[in-house]
């Protein structure tokens, strides 16, 4: 018998979680990885004796033993959680602007709160109501959704009735006439990928809600450590993973998965498949169209594709405070705008006065990196759209020339970054692409507008029996959110297993 | 049915018009199917069947093979960088990866240039069954072995051995013929001169160009030879290059090369960021690796149990990714050098030899995971592939 229960496709976040999770209920897991490692996006790759963290920046939703969030919580059940060494970042972020502007805020609401009324007085009325609508959002959406309230009102959530699908610029519009203020206060905007005027208000306050509250996390061994935790769990319950193997095909018969066929041209059955790859080539590439209702690729229509990004790894030969890192997490502004033109400079080549994230993991971690050593992860955001029309004979030229442009803006603020770089590597959207097998190397899935929210989108079902995804293309991104999508797929297929059961 | 929650939302009717809309003016993401795929292969191409067009020798063990593209066009390439030759010879299923020598802006061919290795199972292929005419099977280009223009000088140090001096070869062409900006020295360290790859292109490209400075160090040479003779020395390299700031040093050879000269230029206080290093294969005698078990003799040999695959036996002093090969499972590699990290397996029981220095992911190491191209057996093992 070589069928298995469930094959996965790509060890993702989502694929990994959802083998785990399917494997601990005792079903027969295969799970198929393109590349020569897992992680997708939760990976690392060396360069001299450096090793580079790809993605993670502030892992959320983890809580403290004594307090745990969500995250914590899963961890724990999948029983990986005393495999992690979990460390708590000592800053929410800072923000630099060239110039000499700079406003650090910890994991701490009153310290943030604080800081900002002492940096802007004249706004000091509408930051407490900010910060009040953040927190009253946030805590009626987790007890009208996330506690399941029977019977929710808007008497018992105004804040939810009234703020759930405003743009964070409305809000920020509302209370705030400092366009640096606005800057400042949303510049986790590129989480997300929308700026602020398309930024959903809601995403906004749950990011300020759960890094506040559940603290920013490192891990150390980098996402890389989570990934291979979790394929190690997976393995330890029986599951079978097979490296660079891609798949080509899922098989569809009489409208109900039957398995996969491999690039190789193996044909594994299976009763049921998790795509952990993006929706668009599972839909396009992985179903042949006479499958595919007639609806998805309608619903599809409706969705963008959101950003890639534009990344230096910089390894150094010298301690972070050496070059002026002092905080794990800093935001660059050479601009404060924060309306439409910063989503049109995101379809560009040039970097420009883009926003950036330096995430400096030595503070507060100082052996992530060889003593004596440093790293530093520099990412803005950027359409893939024009990187597919460079020929390929100039991309090589076209990419050094953006770094460049780009390391000149980390040197505005960190002018000693460029005599300690011991090894430099560059991402572009082409390499996101490449890796991530996403169409335009988008790295945050579908663009995350209200409509393209839970409340509106199909999620995780697929019109096709015994399909499911557990992905970044379905809901929410980043680390937390993918993990979940993994764990409710596996959820829904145990769940249909035990009604036939019955 | 019953009306959910967030209908009730202010601005639900708004949200509900604008997915109408959108779905209306969207994409049509049918007509994307494999783009993905398909852009990237102009540039990372996974595989490439290219022809050899050419055979040229280049000294007595040395030979140039051109390789056109017999599918599409080449994808653009780093001076500097290798590609992987994929070869089934004696029944073995293998590769090698060799640096291209041909420049970057010759987009019609890429050179490689094969040194031919007394007991080299890949090398005899390519010197006594590879003509005119041949298909090749190769990876794209790939290494990070190149010229950083982000931090790297332009005065560039070229420290070569033997066979290393391809890459070289490729940087150097690409500086003289589109004209770039940038000075070299380049040192090639050779036993003989009869044995110095490119000896004479290199000496007239030395002459005809002021920012190409070529010094071969002949180590035994024959007769009254009135060039540089012995070994690349700190010395030798602070004579020929004055002043030695403001320079990056690449380094690519034999493990004899990096033992012998990074030691020099560490003695002439260059930093390590200014000091880069191609890998160059598996260490030839594995034994005389710093920390290898003295009790365990490389001719030794141990089973290896591969998960579902059934068991070999393999030799200490020999890779396993070479053993592997010999029992029919070939993995996926490129560098064979311990960097890429393709060919990375899963040791579940038993104790490898791994060399210092060599780049496994923090958590790899932890859980077990090693690169197969530079670890050794010590016992009897057992492993996932």
């Amino acid at each position: 018998m070589d069928g298995y229960d469930t094959i996965v496709i790509g060890a993702g976040n989502g694929g990994l979680t959802a083998s785990a999770a399917l494997a601990q209920k005792g079903l027969r897991v295969l799970l198929l990885e393109r590349h020569n490692i897992p992680g997708g996006c939760a990976t690392s790759f060396c360069r001299g004796r450096f090793e580079f963290e790809v993605a993670l920046h502030q892992l959320s939703g983890m809580g403290t033993p004594t307090k745990p969030g969500p995250l914590r919580m899963m961890l724990g059940n999948l029983g990986i959680l005393d495999q992690l060494e979990l460390v708590e970042m000592p800053d929410l972020y800072t923000v630099i602007m060239p110039g000499g502007f700079k406003i650090g805020f910890k994991p701490d609401k009153n310290q943030v709160i604080e800081e900002l009324k002492a940096r802007f007085p004249h706004e000091a009325g509408g930051i407490d109501t900010f910060f009040k609508r953040v927190y009253a959002y946030a805590n009626q959406m987790l007890a009208a959704f996330f506690f399941k309230d029977p019977a929710p009102t808007r008497e018992k959530y105004p804040d939810m009735y009234a703020d759930a699908f405003k743009t964070a610029a409305q809000v920020l519009d509302e209370l705030f006439t400092d366009p640096l203020l606005k800057a400042v206060i949303s510049v986790y905007w590129g989480y997300v990928g929308l700026p602020p005027d398309r930024l959903a208000f809601p995403y906004l306050a749950m990011i300020f809600f759960t890094y506040i509250e559940f603290k920013p996390f490192h891990i150390k061994g980098g996402s890389q450590a989570l990934s291979n935790v979790i394929v190690n769990k997976f393995l330890s319950h029986g599951g079978t993973v097979r490296y660079n193997c891609g798949v080509s095909k899922i098989i569809v018969e009489d409208g109900a998965v039957k398995g996969v066929v491999t690039e190789e041209g193996d044909r594994i059955p299976a009763r049921f498949v998790v795509s952990n790859a993006s929706q668009v080539s599972t839909y396009v590439g992985l179903l042949e169209p006479e499958h595919v209702p007639d609806k998805v690729p309608r619903e599809m229509r409706g969705r963008s594709l959101s950003p890639s990004a534009f990344t230096l790894f910089a390894g150094f030969d010298c301690e972070p405070d050496a070059l002026g890192f002092t905080e794990s997490t800093s935001f660059l502004l050479s601009d404060l705008d924060v309306s439409d033109r910063a989503l049109s400079r995101m379809g560009e080549l040039a970097i420009g006065n883009q926003p950036m994230v330096v995430s400096c993991y030595d503070v507060g971690d100082p052996d992530f990196s060889p003593l004596g050593t440093c790293q530093a992860n520099m990412v803005t955001l950027k359409y893939g759209k024009p990187w597919l029309k460079v020929p390929p004979r100039e991309y090589h030229k076209v990419k050094y020339k953006c770094a460049e442009e780009m390391l000149r803006r980390v040197e505005e603020i960190y002018p000693h970054v460029r005599g300690h770089i011991e090894e430099l590597e560059v991402a572009t959207p082409l390499t996101h692409m490449r890796y991530l097998g996403h169409p335009e190397g988008a790295i945050y899935g579908y663009e995350q507008y209200t409509k393209d929210s839970m409340f509106f989108q199909p999620g995780r079902y697929s019109p096709i029996e015994g399909l499911y995804f557990a992905s970044g293309w379905v809901g929410d991104c980043g680390f937390h959110p993918t993990l979940q999508a993994g764990l409710t797929a596996a959820k829904s297929i145990v769940r249909k297993l035990e009604k036939e059961k019955k | 049915m019953k009306k959910a929650v967030h209908e009730d939302f202010d601005g639900y009717d708004d949200i509900v018009r604008e997915i109408e809309y959108s779905r209306k003016y969207g994409v049509d993401y049918t007509r994307e199917r494999s783009m993905p795929e398909r852009f990237i292969d102009r540039l990372h191409p996974s595989r490439l069947r290219l022809r050899v067009a050419d055979v040229m020798d280049e000294t007595a063990s040395a030979r140039t093979f051109r390789l056109i593209p017999e599918d599409n066009e080449l994808p653009p390439f780093l001076a500097g960088q290798y590609i992987s030759l994929s070869v089934e010879t004696g029944g073995i299923l293998t590769s090698r990866p060799y640096s291209i020598s041909s420049p970057p802006n010759q987009s019609g061919f890429w050179d490689i240039t094969v040194r031919r290795v007394p007991s080299g199972l890949v090398s005899n292929y390519l010197f006594d069954q590879v003509n005119k005419g041949e298909i090749l099977n190769t990876s794209g280009p790939c290494g990070n072995f190149y010229h950083n223009p982000l931090f790297h000088d332009r005065n560039m140090v070229l420290i070569a051995g033997g066979a290393g001096v391809t890459p070289f070869m490729s940087m150097i062409r690409e500086i003289v013929e589109c004209g770039l900006e940038r000075h070299v020295h380049l040192f090639l360290g050779n036993r003989t001169l009869e044995e110095a790859i490119f000896h004479g292109g290199l000496s007239s490209l030395s002459h005809r160009f002021e920012n190409i400075q070529y010094i071969p160090v002949i180590e035994n040479p024959s007769g009254d030879y009135p060039g540089e003779v012995g070994l690349i020395t700190e010395k030798l390299i602070k004579e020929k290059l004055g002043d030695i700031t403001g320079k990056t040093y690449y380094l690519c050879g034999p493990q004899g090369l990096y033992d012998f000269c990074i030691p020099e230029l560490e003695r002439l206080n260059i930093p390590g960021r200014k000091i880069r290093k191609e890998v160059y294969g598996a260490p030839v005698k594995v034994s005389d690796c710093p920390g290898w078990p003295e009790e365990i003799s490389e001719t030794q040999v141990f089973s290896i149990h591969v998960k579902g695959r059934g068991a070999i036996s393999a030799r200490a002093g020999e890779p396993m990714i070479k053993s592997l090969e010999k029992a029919g499972l070939t993995l996926k590699a490129l560098c064979r050098s311990g960097e890429c990290s393709m060919c990375r397996v899963r040791v579940v029981s038993g104790r490898v030899f791994q060399p210092k220095g060599v780049p496994v992911r923090k958590s790899d190491m932890q859980f077990g995971y090693v690169h197969a191209c530079v670890s050794y057996p010590l016992e009897d093992l057992e492993i996932e592939i």
